[in-house]
Formats: C-alpha cells, sequence, structure tokens
C-alpha cells in the first residue's frame, strides 16, 4: 500500500492523467515539487506548527460512553469536528497552501460542493495572502449560502458555475478549465483524493495525518488497536487518510458510501458499491455512469457526499479486498445525527453521520468489538437540512 | 502546399437535418469534419459548445442514433473527406477500446479525437486503434517541450492538432512565441499535417494561422453560427466565405 501510486500514477489499474495535453507539463511540475517539499524539513516543521497551533492538532480520540454501553460496543470517535473550520478538509488545505507558496505560485482556485473545502481554502488564502477564486454550483451557492458567505469574509470571490447539473462535478469541470488557462501562476488546490495523479497522493498524504494520530492514541490513551476502523466516502479524503495510518495493521477498514434515497440510478452515491470503472474529471477510477456513458445525476441528503466518482485509492482498496466498501441510507444516517447530538452531545456533520448510521445498522456485526469512526466534521453547517428531513 | 483545413461539429445539432446539412456544406470547403460526440462533462469545452452538447444529451439523441447520421453523411461526400470522432474518454472505455475502434471502423470514421487522453496515457488506446487501422489524433501544446514534440510528430497519424494557446475552446486566438516555435518545431519532424485549433473564427485568423501551420480548425464559430438562424444560411455563407478566400 506504501508504495502506490507507481511511477505513472496508478493505484494498481486506477488513476493516471487523463487530462488535456496542455495540462501535463504543470502535473508534472507539480509532481517534482512535491517530491522535493515532501524531504524538505522546513516546510515539515511549518507545517506542523500551522497544524499544531493554527488549526488545534491532535485532535482527541473520544471513547463514547454512552453510545458503547446502549449498542455493547466499544466505540472511539477520531474528533475532526473539532479542528479550526470544522472538519478535516483544513489538514490538506494547509499542507497545499504551503506547496502553493513553495512552487512560488500566487494564485489558488479550487471547487467547492457544500462549501467546507471552499471555506478551508479561503482560510488558507487569508492565512498566506493569497488571490483565491472559488467555483462552485450555482444550485449549490443557493442551498449554502452561510458557507458562501463565509467564504466572501475571508476575502474569496465564489463563482457560481452554471454549466450541467450546477452541484460539485461542474465546480471540478469550472476549476480545472481555470487551471488550463492559468496553469503558470495559478495552483489549483483540489479538496479530496481524486483528479489526475499526483492529486491522490498529494492529499492522502496530507490526511494520512488522522490515521496515524488515530493510531498512537489509541495504544498511548487506551491501550488498545480497534478491530474496526469505519470512515464515510464521497471523494474519499478523509477515509484515505484515516485508512491510510491503519492500512499495514490488521484493523478491518470499511468505508461507507451514500445510499441516498433507494439503490435506484439517480437516487444514490453508491460508486463503488454499484458504479464501475470509468474516466471522469482526469481519472481512471469507479465511476456512476449510464449505459450511454454519460456521467450519471447522483443524490446524497449530505452535499459532501454528492459526487458520482471516487478517489483511485479506493477503487485499488476495493478490488484488493484491504477496505470492505458498505452504505448508509439518507434516513439513516440523519436518525444517526440525531443519535449521536443526542446521547454524546456532539452534533456531527452528515456526511461524518453515515459512518455511525451504519454502525448503529450492522450492530450486531460489532457487538463487544472496538470500533473506532472518523468523525469527520461538525453539523451546524447541516441546521437547515437537518431540521427540514430529520422528525425532531 | 494546399493547406489542410477541418470543421467541428456537435453531432444531431442543432437537429439531425440541419447538422446533417452542414457536415455536407462544410466538406465542400474543409477536408475533414470533427464530430463531437456529447459528453455529459466536456471539460476541455468553452461554454458555446458545452452548451450544444449538453442539449442534444438533453433531447435524448443516443450514441447509435448518432452513429446512423454518420452514415448518412459518409455515404453523400468524396472518398478523400475524412471524418473524425471527437468525444471524452469514457464513451471509449465505456465501449471497451477494440469494440469502439470496430464500431469507428464500421460506419467509416478515420479516427479519434480526445481532449483528456494526453500523450501519455495514449498507449493502452494507440496499441489496439493502429492494428484496426484508425488514426489517434496527438495534441502540441504551448507547454510541449521539444522532447515531447519529437515523439508526438514522430508517432503521429493523420494530422497533429496543435493548440493555439492554454484555454479552452471558444476562447479568443492569440498566437504567441511558444506556439509558433512547437508548430514550427513539429513540422520539421513530421510527415503529416501540423493544423491548429482554438480561437480562429474568421477568415483573418485563419490567414494567421496558415503563416504558422499547414492548416485550421475551426469550431466553436461554426456552432455559433448554427445558432443564429433557423436554416443553416449564415453557416452556409460563411462556408462559401472561406471556399472564396482559400
Amino acid at each position: 500500500m506504501e508504495n502506490y501510486p507507481d511511477i505513472k500514477g496508478y493505484f494498481g489499474e486506477y488513476g493516471g492523467r487523463f487530462v488535456a495535453e496542455t495540462l501535463i507539463n504543470v502535473l508534472a511540475e507539480l509532481e517534482d515539487t512535491y517530491a522535493a517539499f515532501r524531504k524538505d524539513e522546513a516546510m515539515k516543521a511549518e507545517l506542523d506548527y500551522l497544524y499544531k497551533f493554527y488549526a488545534g492538532r491532535p485532535t482527541p480520540v473520544y471513547y463514547a460512553k454512552n453510545m458503547s454501553q446502549k449498542y455493547d460496543i466499544e466505540i472511539y470517535l477520531k474528533r475532526e469536528d473539532l479542528l479550526h473550520t470544522g472538519a478535516h478538509k483544513l489538514n490538506n488545505c494547509l499542507g497545499q497552501i504551503l506547496l502553493t507558496k513553495y512552487m512560488g505560485k500566487k494564485r489558488i482556485i479550487a471547487e467547492t460542493g457544500a462549501g467546507q473545502h471552499g471555506v478551508a481554502t479561503a482560510t488558507v488564502a487569508a492565512l498566506m495572502d493569497m488571490d483565491c477564486t472559488v467555483y462552485m454550483g450555482s444550485v449549490d451557492v443557493e442551498r449554502q449560502a452561510p458557507n458562501v458567505n463565509r467564504m466572501k469574509l475571508l476575502g474569496t470571490k465564489v463563482v457560481p458555475v452554471e454549466a450541467g447539473s450546477r452541484t460539485l462535478k461542474d465546480a471540478v469541470n469550472a476549476a480545472m478549465q481555470d487551471w488550463v488557462a492559468n496553469c503558470v501562476d495559478t495552483h489549483y488546490l483540489i479538496g479530496s483524493v481524486v483528479g489526475p495523479h499526483p492529486f491522490p497522493l498529494i492529499v492522502r498524504d496530507f490526511q494520512r495525518i488522522i490515521g496515524d494520530e488515530a493510531r498512537s492514541q489509541m495504544k498511548d490513551d487506551y491501550g488498545i488497536m480497534p478491530d474496526f476502523g469505519i470512515a464515510c466516502v464521497g471523494g474519499g479524503s478523509n477515509a484515505a487518510g484515516f485508512f491510510t495510518g491503519f492500512a499495514d495493521s490488521d484493523v478491518k477498514l470499511i468505508g461507507i458510501e451514500a445510499g441516498g434515497r433507494s439503490d435506484k440510478p439517480g437516487d444514490h452515491c453508491m460508486t463503488l458499491s454499484n458504479g464501475r470503472p470509468g474516466i471522469f474529471q482526469g481519472m481512471l477510477s469507479y465511476l456512476l455512469d449510464t449505459e450511454e456513458a454519460q456521467v450519471a445525476e447522483v443524490h446524497s441528503v449530505s452535499a459532501g457526499l454528492d459526487y458520482p466518482s471516487v478517489g483511485p485509492e479506493h477503487s485499488n482498496w476495493k478490488d484488493s479486498g484491504r477496505v470492505e466498501y458498505n452504505f448508509c441510507t439518507d434516513k439513516q444516517a440523519l436518525d444517526a445525527c440525531l443519535e449521536l447530538s443526542r446521547s454524546e452531545g456532539i452534533i456531527p456533520a452528515l456526511e461524518s453521520s453515515h459512518a455511525i448510521g451504519y454502525l448503529i445498522n450492522n450492530r450486531e456485526k460489532f457487538k463487544k468489538k472496538k470500533v473506532l469512526i472518523n468523525l469527520s466534521g461538525r453539523g451546524d453547517k447541516d441546521l437547515g437540512i437537518i431540521f427540514k428531513e430529520a422528525v425532531i | 502546399m494546399k493547406s489542410y483545413n477541418g470543421a467541428y461539429l456537435v453531432a444531431d445539432y442543432p437537429d439531425r437535418e440541419r447538422f446533417i446539412s452542414a457536415a455536407l456544406k462544410s466538406l465542400e470547403f474543409f477536408d475533414f469534419l470533427e464530430i463531437g460526440i456529447p459528453f455529459s462533462d466536456p471539460v476541455s469545452d468553452g461554454t458555446v459548445i458545452a452548451k450544444a452538447a449538453y442539449d442534444v444529451i438533453e433531447s435524448g439523441v443516443k450514441f447509435n442514433d448518432i452513429m446512423k447520421s454518420i452514415d448518412e453523411i459518409k455515404s453523400k461526400i468524396p472518398a478523400d473527406r475524412k471524418l473524425y470522432v471527437m468525444t471524452y474518454a469514457n464513451h471509449i472505455y465505456h465501449r471497451g477500446i477494440q469494440n469502439f475502434g470496430k464500431i469507428m471502423n464500421d460506419h467509416g470514421i478515420s479516427g479519434m479525437i480526445i481532449p483528456d487522453i494526453p500523450f501519455i496515457e495514449s498507449r493502452r488506446f494507440t496499441d489496439i486503434f493502429e492494428q484496426q487501422g484508425l488514426e489517434f489524433i496527438y495534441f502540441i501544446t504551448p507547454e510541449s517541450k521539444p522532447e515531447q514534440i519529437k515523439q508526438i510528430a514522430q508517432s503521429a497519424k493523420g494530422f497533429i492538432y496543435s493548440v493555439s494557446m492554454r484555454g479552452i475552446t471558444g476562447s479568443s486566438m492569440n498566437l504567441k512565441a511558444d506556439i509558433k516555435t512547437a508548430v514550427a518545431d513539429a513540422k520539421t519532424q513530421t510527415k503529416v499535417p501540423v493544423v491548429l485549433g482554438f480561437g480562429i473564427r474568421d477568415v483573418e485568423s485563419c490567414k494567421n494561422a496558415l503563416e504558422t501551420a499547414d492548416g485550421f480548425i475551426i469550431g466553436t464559430r461554426m456552432i455559433e453560427l448554427l445558432n443564429e438562424d433557423a436554416d443553416n444560411s449564415s453557416f452556409n455563407k460563411f462556408v462559401e466565405e472561406l471556399k472564396a478566400k482559400f
């Protein structure tokens, strides 16, 4: 697992660089600079400093006593919801903004769906005084107004995207188009382990602090290794970082996709469970597409999981069997959000609620086991949807 | 030397009849036609082409319908006029590379132009397409390095598509020294025409392109002309103008 990706940017069969010829040398430059960045002790020290004093790392692993007693399962939560800006996204943004500086570029662009990655990007752009443009589908701009305002407050330009389904995937397309035109002075600060090589590698590396930290915390704070590690998967960055920390262990890893309203096409985002390999947004990976090879419309109550493909490393983990992929429906996730809020006083993001919901709905399987869940973000951003959808 | 020029049209846009009529008209002047098979996520296309592609998908046109339109065009054009398919990699991958190549051969397509398959990812496709006698068109860009141009120039079949600038289709042309050098460099090392595309939209920019390259490709402008009226008259007038000037 540590050996991936290979020299051509593949995780087994998946990954690659399916982009315009114009971007090939930009990606090569990024790959080379990143290799040097990784070895640079001063950069590493600066990133460690920012993680600790700016972002609030390490985030704790919390033993969820009340839920554990109720289900007779030892439930541990890796509290990425406590990170500055409220989700794991900042780990990657801090890393990539230092990388941008290291490359000598002055402008960053990003895509965002729910706005979490957009806010995290706007945050680091403000911190490093960089010009920042965030692309966001116009449907998302409307339903995530508070995050749009946060980005504006932080000094970022938010560009609504009117193409296609006007959601996350269209925002990625727009960001890639901007990048093709402006690649000389602009870095594309991609938000998940997706896109052309080396992005899946870079984002996974910046997120693996979640898994590395959690593994040593389980040992140091509780004196154990978990039996299971569970994380939600949309594009898959929190899960990739979390799983990588346990990759060489015996811990059983489970990735949870959004089961949505039903398993009918268009009602869910179960890319790994229901999709098949395809080429989309720069990578060969599992994809939800139609019989006509068009990328499918997808749905999840959680905007952060609302994506028709998945990072190539997850596709490889699925095929190799190292990670099991399963799903949690909209309703189960909403119920889990309510339950964790009431039993532990923690309001989880709807994305992370999918991991909790899966555990609750499959509790027999986990009885008396030690389960570590990556609580990737907090749920404040979802209050509107929670109150609209859930019976409270 | 006679120039070697191509037009780009989105398949079955604005509808099947007008598309076929425009295709036949354009091949009175152009040496080849690129037929765009719409993909839901056309990352290399600007708003004009992306919108046209979106409309075709929304209208329910299927891959097989497009193949039928291609058959009709093929039956009505001289043998020296070539048809290429321009689409995105998922259309090929989804149908299987071998199978996709067979379909192209069955419908008289000369080759494929796939903007999201760069040279370094092309081998798995070209290994099969070359055996099938299909031309896989490579791109050179302002970013291409001399050793990349050399490799591409020597492997090229059909023609080389040089992208006039960093950007997407429908941007305005601005021929900088870097692409002029790249085109000149490619021309000395290849047996096929080196053709300029992206940003070419009138007689003036065609002339500019021909100062540097062996030919030009017009795309976005063709779609805009189809959008101007309901009977292709603007489109036809433009083709007549090109016939008179070149």
